[in-house]
């Protein structure tokens, strides 16, 4: 407990910067139904094996339970839900990502159920695109831009967007 | 130079001695014998003075200094204490107050207040007419001058301070100290004492060896030269010696003596009536006849010196006395230790920590079979419950000084609805977690404002309603079955049931025509945007209250009860637990999953199937008392199929009893609540959450709301399942 709440008080590191006019950020990049989408970094404060997951009834359907985080109840999000797609079957590459996020005031720490985590990768904001306006199974407001490495490209979410506690609590409950 | 933190103690010390006067303030009117409140308040502003010019604080030493006197003229019957100079006392403490949180802030004055301290002084200045310049408090009896010709060797106070060795590091530049006794009167003599001043490389520059022998020729009294050492008295020697002493006197004045821990001998020569000769010799005797016995018992050097006639015996009885007292005072003063309050909440953390550890131990211990490490862990445990119990009653803190702070608001909002209002308080030592008192206050201050201002009616509407004219509103507290019950009460006009409905229709709450029981009526009155007062006033009636007020208490995992009889009254009762962090709690499983449910609220657990009174309308047959119950899977919409024997949980709340059924018992535990977070603040049913011995989250039940659900199912004010579930059983 005493590890978690210390990390639990350790602000958001700001993006790693390098160079004076080439600002790099770190994304981990990680599967989910097949697509490889990344997310900063700086949000991100560990990743553990799927398990221990408690369901909470009555709770939107993104939400998968709750898991005992070193002592603290956190809530745990299932990212391809959240994403209106349908839940993937548990296997033994399947890993909760633990997340820091700030939203006004609080920090929540929660986790998110994806496939599996691939690699941390360094973009530079020049090799950040826009997100495309259309043609994507995500919604728009989801995604922060597309990095480029080499020929492939990744999605880059907008954590905050997506784990924003206010629209999770308020969609629709499972049924 | 830690001047901050010595600063923060002032600041602390004087709010404790605000309250200490505010307290004596709102209880002189009632009090039959004030002199000893009269007593408290003077002596509140005096220590204030005297620490605030420590700190060079001019305008607080300006404007305490008038309250000072006009309270000592009170003091002295002069003047006597009406409602009127109460009220402006009041004015004046809750103006020193505001200049002791500037102080805190870092400013020193600022027009306002200077305006503020101007306008409060020039209404005090009439208080001390007819005596002209109050300049100096009277001299107390011990040290009051007697034949003043008489001991003329003598005029001034002898003042001995020999500093601690800290005070440098704790801030204090022992100048200062000479500097202010300067501002008291003349200083006639001065010598520094450095003899303890060591050569060369055992000198350590932070350190203070300095002492100082000092004639002050001055009109103060004890008290004002004492306080001027209030923040070096702890660990330095103050030695006061008042002018004219004569010998009957130095028995008054060893009982006067400043508080400090010293040899007998030692208070006789400061004392005066005799003199370090005497002492030496005396000294020289005890020790003569120590060494002949070689033990050290001896005889005391009070013998001693009465044997020898060193002084007389009621002198040494009078020190001796002096002694004992403050061994006494201290051996009290001793059993209360001032804490920080995050380190005692820090210190409950963690033993919650170690009762979820202390359970996971023992779970292992069951699982491998093992007598002798199973009651290693038993034994563990017990002690563990013992810690947690102690750890938690460390942060219990009596209501009473929340009730006591309503006497104030009372008396103000009363008089300003010109509203003659009696405040009961009782209970005011039940005991309660500190993070529930004080997120108690606000919601309290609310319902008592609402009493005052809603509830008790005008002077003209009491009388036609034959009601004595003076309305009564009354605090109470107590402990209830495993929850703390808080009361207000008063005696006014009730809630107006068709006052409240025709609102409700117009606020849109309720629809037109819709059928309400009178709880459903009055309960009308927390709904978002309900206000009944007809105007709007200054103290409430701004639509906000009584719906943020059961906010409040709902995080507090309280209930709120409303008993309202028209024309005769309303009593509100707050019920809430007793702790906030660790629970006994009773595990039930449904499916795979478990849940808590809070031991206290448990009664007893049965098999459905014999009790079973009607499946349709979810009745038991509880020996005669019929009981509604619920199913949790249902209610949960859990999949699978419920096991053939059904268990039920039979919980009470307040005064209501519900069944809750579930798959199996599994027995009691303890249990750290652990908050579920702002992305569950909307499940209904599920209160908190709990990690288990094996590191599993469970949910724990809020019972109220499952009783609500369960015994309530035609309300249509709150939010329930949509659908009318088909019973799901074998």
């Amino acid at each position: 407990m005493a590890e978690s709440m210390q990390l639990a008080t350790r602000p958001a590191q700001p993006p790693a910067t390098r160079g004076e006019e080439k600002v790099a950020n770190q994304f981990l990049t990680f599967s989910l139904g097949g697509e490889v989408l990344g997310m900063e970094i700086r949000f991100i404060r560990e990743i553990l094996q799927y398990g221990g997951i408690t369901e909470v009834p009555l709770t939107p359907a993104a939400v998968r339970g709750v898991m005992n985080l070193r002592g603290a109840v956190i809530p745990v999000i299932d990212l391809a839900v959240r994403f209106g797609r349908p839940s993937a079957p548990v296997d033994r590459r399947t890993c909760i990502v633990i997340l820091e996020v700030e939203e006004g005031e609080s920090t929540t720490v929660m986790g998110i159920v994806v496939d599996y985590v691939r690699e941390v990768l360094d973009i530079s904001d020049t090799e950040i695109e826009p997100p495309p306006t259309f043609g994507n199974t995500l919604r728009t407001d989801f995604i922060r831009g597309v990095g480029k490495i080499g020929r492939r490209f990744v999605l880059l979410l907008d954590v905050e967007r997506v784990l924003s506690a206010e629209e999770l609590a308020s969609s629709d409950p499972a049924f | 130079m830690d001047l901050d933190k010595v600063k923060q103690t002032f600041i602390l010390e004087a709010r404790e001695l605000l309250a200490a006067m505010e307290e004596a303030l709102l209880g002189i009117e009632e009090d039959l014998n004030p002199g000893e409140s009269i007593n408290a308040m003077f002596r509140a502003v005096h220590t204030i003075k005297g620490s605030a010019g420590l700190f060079g604080l001019d305008p607080i030493v300006r404007f305490s200094h008038t309250v000072e006197s006009v309270m000592d003229r009170v003091r002295s019957k002069q003047i006597s204490l009406d409602p009127t100079l109460v009220s402006l006392l009041l004015e004046c403490h809750d103006h020193l107050a505001s200049l002791i949180t500037s102080t805190q802030e870092g400013v020193e004055e600022t027009p306002e207040s200077h305006e503020g301290s101007q306008r409060l002084l020039n209404q005090l200045i009439p208080y001390l007419e007819g005596n002209g310049v109050i300049e100096s408090t009277p001299v107390r009896v011990a040290a009051q001058p007697s034949g003043a010709s008489e001991g003329g060797w003598n005029e001034c106070w002898h003042l001995s301070i020999r500093f601690g060795p800290d005070v440098l590091r704790n801030g204090m530049d022992p100048l200062s100290f000479v500097r202010y006794l300067g501002t008291l009167g003349k200083i006639v003599h001065l010598a520094s004492v450095v003899e303890k001043l060591p050569r060369g490389e055992d000198y350590d520059p932070e350190t203070c060896y300095l002492g100082i022998e000092l004639d002050l020729d001055t009109d103060a009294d004890r008290q004002t030269i004492e306080d001027v050492f209030e923040f070096v008295r702890e660990d330095s020697e103050i030695r006061l010696l008042p002018p004219h002493s004569k010998v009957e006197e130095y028995i008054a004045f060893i009982r006067a003596m400043p508080e400090d821990e010293r040899f007998l001998g030692e208070i006789l020569v400061a004392g005066g009536c005799i003199t370090t000769k005497d002492l030496e010799e005396a000294l020289r005797t005890q020790k003569a006849e120590t060494l002949e016995d070689g033990v050290i018992h001896g005889r005391l050097i009070g013998t001693i010196l009465i044997e020898d006639q060193a002084v007389p015996p009621p002198v040494v009885a009078a020190a001796l006395d002096k002694q004992k007292k403050f061994q006494d005072r201290q051996a009290q003063e001793m059993k209360v230790v001032k804490v920080q309050a995050d380190k005692l909440d820090r210190l409950v953390d963690l033993v919650g920590e170690l009762v979820i550890a202390g359970a996971s131990a023992n779970a292992m211990a069951v699982q491998v079979h093992e007598p002798r490490l199973l009651e290693a862990t038993t034994i563990v445990n017990k002690l563990v419950e013992e810690i947690r119990d102690n750890a938690l009653s460390l942060r219990m803190v009596q209501i009473g000084d929340t009730f006591n702070r309503f006497r104030r608001i009372v008396r103000d909002v009363s008089q300003e609805m010109g509203k003659s209002i009696e405040l009961e308080l009782h209970g005011g030592d039940t005991e309660l977690d500190k993070t529930i008192v004080e997120k108690l206050s606000d919601p309290l201050m609310h319902i008592v404002r609402n009493a005052i201002d809603h509830g008790i009616e005008s002077l003209e509407v009491r009388r036609a309603r034959g009601k004595p004219d003076t309305g009564s509103l009354s605090l109470n507290a107590f402990h209830d079955s495993g929850s703390i019950v808080i009361e207000v009460a008063d005696d006014g006009g009730g809630l107006n049931k068709a006052k409240i409905l025709k609102k409700a229709v117009e606020r849109g709450i309720i629809r037109e025509g819709a059928e309400l029981s009178d709880a459903e009526i009055t309960s009308l009155i927390f709904e978002p945007g309900f206000s009944t007062a007809e105007a709007i006033t200054k103290l409430s009636g701004r639509g906000v209250g009584m719906d943020v007020v059961r906010q409040n208490i709902d995080e507090l995992r309280g209930s709120i009860e409303l008993e309202s009889y028209e024309e005769a009254g309303t009593t509100l009762r707050i019920r809430l637990p007793l702790t906030l962090a660790i629970i006994d709690g009773f595990r039930v499983g449904i499916g795979t999953a478990s849940y808590v449910l809070p031991l206290d609220l448990v009664i007893e657990c049965l098999d459905l199937g014999p009790f079973l009174e009607s499946e349709e309308n979810h009745l038991i047959n509880l020996r005669g008392e019929v009981l509604p119950f619920l199913r949790l899977r249902e209610i949960f919409r859990m999949p699978g199929e419920p096991p053939t024997r059904e268990r039920v949980v039979v919980v009470q709340y307040g005064e209501t009893r519900a069944g809750l059924v579930v798959d199996r018992l599994m027995g009691e535990f303890q249990t750290v609540i652990k908050p579920l977070g702002n992305l569950f603040k909307q499940v209904r049913g599920v209160g908190g959450s709990t990690i288990l011995g094996s590191g599993e989250v469970a949910l724990i039940l809020d019972v109220p709301q499952l009783i609500q659900l369960a015994s309530e199912p035609s309300s249509g004010l709150r939010r329930r399942p949509a659908t009318h579930l088909p019973p799901t059983h074998s």
